[in-house]
């Protein structure tokens, strides 16, 4: 199960005993090296990216695509170098001067484990987190982040986040009342949801979706029953606190519910 | 011990492979969810937590791939001083200048203590310095964004390094610590042919080190890559094991069960512990794992597994055997594990980070 980086090995009369298989796994392990480059290249230009980690933090993937197909070029190079200098050692019937020749060795089981993310990168559909991740319920509070100008942004324009940190700062829960309001979310439902009422919510993600966390304002719309849960949909309406879950909060009051397109960031910045 | 240490490896390895698979087997079939879903969701937990963690585990191989390729132990070793507080107190910090993480860093100790590294500097920066270093401050600021968890987990690392070296700087002798094999068997490596491949633990290759002229740049550079390629795989299965583990938890454990495990304040820090000996991850990157139990853990738990673990895990005692005496590696564990859990115990019952 290790690598071992043998300096010199091919002076040694084993030196052709492992070639076969020994090659193969080595090809193999460049294959994944320049595949996970490509697999980080793809995410950066589908914007795929954004499924998986802030936004803020796609350098770091830029710098993985580079550094993956660097290590995975200068292995391909090495093996095709190696090879040549086999042939002309074959050929002249003399092993030596494999000066400065450094080989690791890999085994079987490294190559399978380490395949695992190219797997499920390229064979499972990517998809961002949805309802159907949301564990432990959809939080009605947001904590508060680092850079926080909420109350800066116009309250037309706020999003599902920014609300749920604007009514953080305010003691006075019905102070919003009457305020319009249009956020884009997916739509969430509990079974324990009265009959007109659904959550639009969004994951929150900080880093990557690791720390990813469900928020959600409540909306009451008479005709939720028709809704699916995940819909991605833009909600327009008024603030009036209400009842929801045991608590006084303000309740989105729709007008409208239109279903749109999942954005090009599924997720929110805190 | 080479191939019983790499079998031994191979077997947990497979052990945890096979509970991963048996923990998403039962759920699938416990599960009235719809499988496709699940695994989506699975697999974009599981990627998310690889892709922001792999660019600092490849900055991490190549930069201990520069200094094989670059630092000779001589460099390493004129800058310890003579006194043994000042040394370790040197040896907490020396991370700064060798950015290697657990994985690199005992390599490089037992290549300083072939010449002449004192005994209680070389415990130090094996302690501290997967941890006190750019990378890994980068990484955790990165995860946690700076507060206290990026705080508490550089001062408890150098508090428990610095104890446990002053402890072998007042209490021991080389020749009682260290393996005989580190004290003179490569000492032909080192000033010799600078052939013959050495490897600890059967884990990790060390690299020849030769007293030969330094590299040239390209040359250097080149091995550096290549040196880089071999770690990536080497350290890359750990952390793509413990984001398999991480991104199952988080999928396929109820919240309700987390909640009540991470909540205890000692039950919470033993587990963390334990996940973190186990998942083995290297420390460049295990701030992106604990982020997953953030919300359910205690903090004082995220601390122990963000200090404990760097320090002390599966492969870093594999390769530990490889250096010192037994009855040493036990010291090396049990010292950093009482600490870190009363230091994360105390932490939960008297501090709200």
């Amino acid at each position: 199960m290790a690598i071992g980086t043998h300096s010199h090995d091919h002076e040694h009369d084993h030196a052709h005993d492992h070639a076969d298989s020994g090659d193969l796994r080595l090809w193999l392990k460049t294959a994944i090296l320049i595949g996970l480059g490509l697999y980080f290249v793809a995410l950066i230009v589908s914007g795929g990216l954004t499924n998986y980690i802030n936004n803020r933090f796609s350098w770091l993937s830029y710098l993985a695509a580079a550094l993956f197909l660097i290590t995975g070029i200068a292995s391909a190079w090495h093996l095709l170098t190696a090879h040549r200098r086999h042939d002309h050692a074959d050929h002249d019937h003399a092993n030596h001067g494999h000066e400065g020749h450094t080989h690791g060795t890999i085994s079987w089981g490294v190559l399978a484990i380490t395949a695992v993310p190219l797997v499920l990168g390229t064979l499972v559909p990517s998809r961002p987190l949805g309802a159907e991740a949301v564990s432990g319920g959809v939080n009605v509070s947001a904590a508060e982040g680092a850079q926080v100008q909420t109350l800066s942004v116009p309250p037309l324009e706020r999003n599902v986040l920014d609300w749920l940190r604007a009514f953080n700062r305010e003691p006075d829960v019905t102070a919003f009342d009457g305020q319009e309001v249009e956020v884009v979310g997916f739509i969430y439902r509990e079974p324990t949801f009265d009959a007109d009422k659904f959550m639009i919510a969004r994951f929150t993600v900080s880093c990557c979706v690791a720390d990813a966390n469900a928020i959600g304002l409540p909306v009451h719309w008479a005709d939720t029953a028709a809704l699916p849960q995940g819909e991605w949909v833009r909600v327009r309406g008024s603030l009036q606190t209400g009842d929801f879950r045991g608590e006084r909060l303000p309740i989105v009051q729709a007008q409208a519910v239109e279903v749109v397109a999942q954005p090009d960031h599924p997720y929110l910045y805190p | 011990m080479d191939r019983e240490a790499r079998a031994e490896l191979t077997r947990l390895l497979l052990i945890i492979g096979g509970l991963l698979a048996a923990i998403i087997g039962l759920f699938l079939l416990l599960n009235s969810g719809d499988p496709g879903t699940l695994i989506a969701i699975f697999s974009t937990r599981f990627l998310g937590i690889f892709i922001e963690a792999v660019p600092f585990l490849l900055l991490g191989t190549l930069v201990s791939g520069l200094i094989e390729a670059f630092l000779t132990a001589d460099d390493i070793a004129r800058i310890v001083p003579r006194n043994p507080v000042a040394a370790t107190l040197v040896g907490t910090f020396m991370g700064f200048t060798f950015p290697v993480c657990e994985c690199g860093v005992v390599p490089v100790v037992r290549r300083l203590y072939t010449k002449g590294l004192p005994v209680s500097v070389g415990v130090t920066f094996l302690l501290a310095a997967p941890v006190i270093n750019p990378i890994v401050l980068a990484s955790t600021a990165t995860a946690f964004g700076f507060g206290g968890i990026l705080i508490g987990r550089f001062v408890i690392t150098a508090i428990v390094a610095f104890s446990v070296g002053l402890v072998f700087a007042l209490a021991a002798r080389p020749r009682e610590v260290l393996r005989a094999s580190s004290l003179n068997a490569l000492a032909p490596v080192m000033g010799g042919s600078g052939d013959a491949p050495v490897t600890i633990g059967g884990a990790i290759a060390l690299p020849t080190m030769t007293a030969a002229p330094r590299k040239s740049l390209v040359g250097g550079l080149r091995e550096a890559i290549t040196l880089a390629g071999d770690e990536f795989f080497e350290m890359g299965r750990y952390l793509i094991i413990g984001s398999l583990l991480a991104a199952a938890m988080q999928t396929v454990i109820s919240q309700d069960l987390l909640l009540t495990l991470g909540r205890d304040p000692v039950i919470s820090v033993v587990s963390m512990q334990a996940l973190a000996f186990l998942l083995s991850v290297c420390s460049t990157v295990d701030s992106f794992l604990a982020l997953a139990f953030a919300g359910t853990f205690t903090t004082g738990s995220l601390l122990a597994f963000l200090t404990f673990g760097p320090m002390v895990d599966i492969k870093s005692m594999l390769m530990f055997l490889g250096v010192f005496r037994q009855r040493v590696v036990v010291y090396l564990i049990l010292l950093p594990l009482l600490m870190t859990l009363l230091i994360g115990i105390w932490i939960n019952l008297n501090l709200s980070l």
